[in-house]
């Protein structure tokens, strides 16, 4: 599988890192199965987080047995000091290893939790002491939320090794800063910041619940994902030709062995390819009357 | 659609105004729209001159001789949209005291020679009968100053085993009966590029927009819709199996994705012969 530079973090990390998100709803034996197979397709860059259910324990076993192979990302939804401490020191005891690779602050949404994180007391003070203790190699951040916030987030933090964020057409199709998380990503690669994309396979949102139950929806994914091969690898093929280093698979493990055989077979998209993807989706989902052109 | 679902719950859009395709941003990419006067031959509903705005342009003349096309671009584009993100986007100014609608025939532009600096005629040229090229041309070229940008968006004639060519197909024959002139001609990009040659235009570049195009099922029902009226207006015996036959195929083809879609750009001199 290729493998692109994660920034200046020195790590090549493969083209697809593996959402261990995945874990979290299989028994451990069918947990272990699913390491070895992404393993087995080449995958280098594994992310995980304490949300995520008991994907951690569940990913430990198999870890520990593979541990030189793989780029361990975790993160924490912690914003203070102490918290974000305690919450690594449970991450590391949970997943059986001494350092995890990349830790990032997970889920920004604020520029409020920014100015939190950032200032004395904050959960960055514990990422920072934990890197000089050895029990972290990289610093980065994750969030779907405002690609201005993020971008503010890109200047107040000097150590930002790597930006976890959303990378889709449908939304690239769409107008707007709100929108605009390709200015985040050339950002990024300007300052050599390492990118990780998430949301590459939402297709839609699921009905409303009153059409479709919660427990009735045939996917695990807050989103509706594409399920079909042809749909998962254009959506693999456009977020991995969009700048990013590496795109994290859909939630879902009915999903990860399509979108590892994308993955495998990716040989780029080009601007021409990704346009008319971009248009089709947004033909789909136009408001606007029917037109005889694009 | 609402991929944010546990965010603000603002992916929506309003539905009144329009995100610039990127058929049109990368035609524009290389242009000089910024402070320019331009003209979008062919408004359609508004795209193109919705990304012209957004690039900076000093005024935009949006002609289309069809009512209902000028109403759409009104809305979407001119003053009920403006305030949006695309007016922000262009330096905080309002859309719409830069924005001209302007109801003509392309064979006859109610503007001055030499008013416009940049003109485009993104996805003009396929519904424009090959006996109006030249008029259009023409008229095109009168009222661009020297120096002037033109842009040409278009599509290269289908592959022979696409399956919406039959649906095309259907849709001229058609109007060729009804109205006596082709809906849909696919000229490829060195023919338009010759036709411009000849008054004086030179080629800039070529670029690829859409490789394949899209032809959605919007698309696809819409050229249906299009195929069915015009053969409404003739004799049944004519008319029905043709409107019977473009409903066929669209159910048939549903949505495809073939074809090229290419910008050309082009230059006239800085002087006049």
């Amino acid at each position: 599988m290729e493998t692109r530079p994660l920034g200046d973090t020195g790590h090549d990390s493969t083209v697809m890192t593996f959402g261990a998100i995945a874990l979290n709803w299989l028994e451990q034996e069918g947990a272990d199965q699913m390491v070895e197979l992404v393993l087995d397709a080449g995958v280098n860059h594994f992310d995980v987080a304490p949300t995520y259910g008991d994907a951690e324990l569940k990913l430990g076993p198999k870890l520990r047995q593979h541990r030189e192979e793989i780029f361990l990302g975790c993160k924490t939804q912690e914003r203070t000091v102490d918290a974000a401490r305690a919450k690594l020191d449970r991450s590391l005891d949970r997943l059986g290893v001494d350092t995890i690779d990349l830790y990032q602050v997970h889920g920004l949404e604020y520029e409020e939790e920014l100015d939190t994180i950032t200032a004395e007391g904050g959960a960055l003070e514990a990422f920072r002491d934990a890197k000089a203790e050895g029990l972290v190699d990289n610093i980065g951040l994750t969030s779907h939320a405002d690609p201005d916030l993020i971008l503010d987030a890109v200047d107040r933090i000097d150590d930002l090794d790597t930006l976890m964020l959303p990378m889709n057409p449908v939304v690239a199709g769409k107008d707007g800063d709100e929108y605009d998380y390709e200015a985040v990503l050339e950002r990024a690669n300007e300052e050599g910041i390492g990118t990780l994309g998430i949301k590459a396979f939402a297709g839609g949102s699921w009905p409303p619940t009153d059409e479709l139950a919660q427990e009735d929806r045939p996917y695990c994914n807050w989103y509706r994902p594409v399920d079909t091969y042809e749909e998962v690898r254009e959506r693999f093929d456009f977020a991995a030709s969009s700048g990013l280093t590496s795109v994290i698979n859909a939630g879902d493990p009915k999903l990860v062995a399509m979108i590892l055989d994308a993955a495998r077979n990716y040989e780029g998209m080009d601007d021409a390819a990704r346009r008319s993807l971009v248009e089709r989706l947004r033909h789909d989902d136009s408001p606007v009357p029917e037109q005889l052109h694009h | 659609m609402d991929l944010d679902a546990d965010a603000d719950g603002d992916e929506e859009g309003d539905g009144s105004t329009t995100d610039v395709p990127r058929t049109v941003t990368a035609a524009l990419a290389d242009r000089p729209v910024e402070g320019r006067v331009c003209l979008e031959a062919g408004a359609g509903i508004g795209n193109t001159s919705a990304g012209l705005l957004a690039a900076g342009a000093d005024r935009v003349y949006a002609v289309t001789n069809d009512r209902g096309h000028a109403e759409t671009v009104r809305d979407r584009v001119g003053p009920a949209a403006a305030g949006d993100a695309r007016a922000n986007a262009a330096g905080g100014r309002a859309a719409d005291d830069r924005l001209a609608v302007v109801e003509a025939d392309l064979r006859s532009v109610p503007l001055d020679a030499d008013a416009v600096g940049l003109v485009t005629a993104h996805g003009l040229f396929n519904v424009v009968p090959p006996a109006s090229l030249d008029r259009i041309a023409a008229e095109l070229t009168r009222v661009a100053a020297p120096g002037a940008h033109l842009v040409v968006d278009d599509y290269d004639p289908l592959p022979d085993d696409a399956a919406v060519r039959d649906l095309f197909a259907v849709e001229n024959a058609a109007t060729e009966l009804a109205t006596g002139s082709p809906a849909l001609t696919f000229y490829p990009a060195a023919v338009l590029a010759r036709l411009f040659a000849g008054y004086g235009w030179t080629v800039d570049r070529e670029r690829t927009l859409l490789d394949p195009v899209p032809w959605t099922g919007r698309h696809v029902s819409a050229h249906a819709a299009k195929a069915r009226g015009a053969a409404s207006s003739l004799r049944p015996e004519l008319g029905d199996p043709l409107a019977a036959e473009a409903d066929r195929l669209a159910a048939a083809v549903g949505e495809e994705s073939a074809g090229r879609m290419y910008s050309v750009a082009l230059r006239l001199p800085e002087e006049h012969g």
